[in-house]
């Protein structure tokens, strides 16, 4: 056994005991195998999420991690302030951390695992808290405990009152050596954690998720560690990729894409949870791996002095959301193209691309429409680029009308209000699938009785409707 | 003999702190956007369209110029650098006209809500990203999901515009501005039904710039072939 949880505890279980023993004392137990390279996984993945306190993180396995944070007081506010935002990260993450601040690497260390959740400002301070810790405290071999103990030294401190040269040659140079540097007058050097050129974290899950909001969590955490990574090395990623390895051996990947890239973690978790409402779990879920597709690097755009930051979450953050639950199709910005049939004179494209866009000024003139007389221009704001009106919105498709014997009728007889605009383009078209084809068309602008405005057209199969002056 | 009452100015009387006139509308905290017609900004309280609370405009027939009414204001808010939203839309808006009257394309999306045309305006409103958002909802659309956007438009300077059908005019609704619109003869009429402030006593009516000409009808064909054939044909028989 080496950990148990607190109803374990309360049973009677203990770490060091058997696994018989422990089965007996408790015969409903749980039992799961420790698999250590997954928790060296674990902790790189919580060192990657480290990264956005501090670029110098080291791993002390098995379950340390050393984060100098000394460079970083300023930026943060203050060393009370980083030990905050570590602990509430943790408690985000569901780990339980023991922790501790020291001026020294050692010296912290060996604090936190005894146990002390305190920051320690000064080598003095540090120096007389490591005085109070118990020789088993340090990882030393079993038997310098015992010899310490034989000597009647219990306490680290009292290791300093007996003649050093005395004490090398009764426990050996390493305990020695690393007490000068836990107290800081020995180089303590530790090797830094490289934080990986491409991301790739993988979680095995505990158990077999079936459903797919339970993904969530295990995805949370992996999406802490990616942000954290993006700012240790100063990128923004802007499409990530989550594979989720079933339990038959099969493999599915969900795509995670931002309308603009970002290091923020709580919009890629948004984006997660709004595809994992929408997905259905045929095979239950065994592991995941997230890795990072598209990575750019991070522009260095200052900050203006004075302004606030507008709250709320902006347009593109609520359009990815909105795209998430609608579908990648729903959500779309117009652009012009240079053709004459109406219905390809608009075309649809995502929000934010930059596709180049045929503006007012070379959008091409007509030549066949009537030259419009000097009072109808200033009249409306659109007789500037073509030669007739075009309405603001069209029908999806062409609707026709009724005709009687004055003519086509819609919702009462039309009249017609200015000289038929004849169209004739797209014989490239003709023939081909979802394509408008050949058009030849007269259109007209014409009113009803109701007070309604629209754009009807005449074809060879008779009047349509096709716009609306709205 | 008891003294006779000294007479009192009428207009001291009105200038007095704890005397409210019921003939004045109402002066909006945020800022309003001004519509670009002067007879309407001097109906609407704020002088123009308000921001931060939903506005409703009541139509039953399509094409008598409601888009082209707020169209100085859409393009007021998208040349600032604004974005405008059209939540399910019933037509296809075609990107000359929007471009020719001063909307930036760019900066125009068109969500094809479909159902959730409600979550999606919550949404847009609540992200205070956007400038105005203009939505078409369904029309079971009740007095709660209408008090749900009302909350989450307020707080942002947003234009939020949602367009119903008339026979929803007699409903309550939250919104603090409701007009409908009508044809008539030199316009556009609107009737304001709800505002802060005094009620509207009769329509306004405003002149829209409209396409063609207005002043004379030009005699064009009018009957297509098929339909001048099979007359033709008719009158053989």
């Amino acid at each position: 056994m080496w950990a148990c949880d607190r109803a374990a505890v309360a049973a009677g279980v203990g770490a060091g005991q058997k696994l018989s023993t422990a089965l007996g004392l408790q015969p409903g137990l749980a039992v799961f195998e420790r698999d250590e390279s997954l928790e060296g996984r674990t902790l790189e993945n919580l060192a990657c999420w480290a990264g956005r306190f501090t670029p110098n993180v080291s791993l002390a396995p098995p379950a340390g991690l050393l984060l100098e944070i000394g460079g970083c007081l300023r930026l943060f506010g203050g060393a009370s302030a980083i030990v905050e935002a570590v602990l509430a990260g943790c408690a985000e993450q569901a780990y339980s951390v023991a922790w501790a601040a020291a001026p020294t690497a050692l010296g912290a260390r060996w604090l936190a695992q005894a146990g002390s959740g305190a920051l320690h400002p000064t080598l003095v301070t540090m120096q007389a808290a490591l005085a109070e810790l118990p020789c088993s405290v340090p990882d030393w071999p079993a038997e310098v405990p015992e010899r310490l103990a034989a000597f009647g030294l219990h306490r680290l401190g009292d290791l300093a009152t007996v003649p050093a040269a005395g004490l090398r040659r009764r426990i050996g140079n390493g305990p020695v050596d690393d007490l000068l540097r836990a107290s800081g007058e020995l180089h303590d050097l530790q090797m830094p954690f490289v934080f990986p050129e491409n991301f790739a974290g993988a979680l095995e899950l505990p158990a077999r998720v079936e459903h797919a909001e339970a993904l969530a969590f295990a995805g949370q955490r992996l999406l802490a560690a990616l942000s954290g990574w993006l700012h240790a090395r100063q990128l923004l990623a802007r499409a990530c990729t989550l594979h989720l390895a079933h339990d038959d051996g099969s493999h599915s990947a969900l795509p995670l894409r931002l309308a603009e890239a970002s290091a923020d973690e709580g919009r890629f978790l948004r984006l997660l949870r709004e595809h994992l409402a929408h997905l259905q779990l045929a095979v239950p879920v065994a592991a995941l791996r997230l890795a990072a597709d598209e990575v750019a690097a991070r522009p260095g755009a200052s900050i203006p002095l004075f302004d606030q930051p507008p709250a709320g979450e902006g347009a593109v953050a609520c359009l990815e959301r909105l795209r998430a639950r609608l579908g990648e199709s729903a959500v779309r910005t117009l652009g012009q193209h240079a053709d004459y049939r109406p219905e390809c004179a608009t075309r649809e494209r995502e929000v934010g691309a930059d596709l180049p866009t045929i503006g007012p000024s070379t959008a091409p003139r007509l030549a066949h429409g009537p030259r419009p007389r000097r009072g109808h221009v200033g009249k409306y704001p659109w007789g500037a680029t073509f030669g007739s009106a075009r309405p603001l919105w069209l029908l999806h498709a062409p609707q026709p009308l009724a005709e009687r014997a004055d003519g086509p009728h819609w919702h009462g007889p039309l009249q017609l209000l200015t000289r038929g605009e004849r169209l004739e383009s797209g014989w490239w078209d003709a023939g081909e699938a979802g394509a408008a084809g050949d058009l030849q068309r007269d259109y007209f602008v014409a009113r009803n009785p109701q007070g309604q405005w629209a754009w009807i057209f005449r074809d060879a199969a008779g009047w349509f409707l096709h716009g609306l002056f709205a | 003999m008891s003294p006779a009452p000294s007479p009192v100015v009428l207009a001291e009387v009105l200038a007095r702190g704890d005397v409210w006139r019921g003939d004045t509308l109402a002066s909006l905290p945020a800022a309003t956007i001004p519509s670009g017609h002067a007879e309407l900004d001097a109906e609407l309280p704020g002088g123009g369209w308000p921001r931060g609370n939903l506005t409703e405009i009541l139509v039953d027939r399509n094409g008598l110029g409601e888009m082209t009414l707020l169209l100085p204001a859409l393009a007021r808010l998208s040349q600032a650098g604004g974005w405008l939203a059209l939540v399910a839309p019933p037509w296809r808006p075609q990107a000359p006209a929007w471009a020719a009257a001063g909307v930036a394309l760019e900066r125009l999306v068109v969500v094809q809500a479909g159902r959730q045309a409600a979550w999606c305006c919550e949404q847009l409103l609540a992200s205070g990203g956007f400038a105005g958002v203009l939505a078409w909802p369904d029309a079971g659309l009740d007095a709660r999901a209408l008090r749900r956007l009302q909350v989450a438009a307020e707080q942002r300077p947003v234009f939020a515009c949602l367009w119903r059908s008339t026979a929803t005019a007699g409903s309550p609704s939250p919104a603090p501005l409701r007009i409908a619109l009508a044809a008539s003869a030199g316009g556009l009429a609107l009737r304001i039904i709800k505002r802060r402030g005094r009620p509207a006593a009769r329509p306004l009516i405003l002149s829209i710039p409209r396409p063609g000409r207005t002043s004379r009808v030009v005699a064009g064909p009018a009957l297509s072939p098929v339909a001048a054939r099979s007359a033709a044909l008719a009158a053989l028989a």
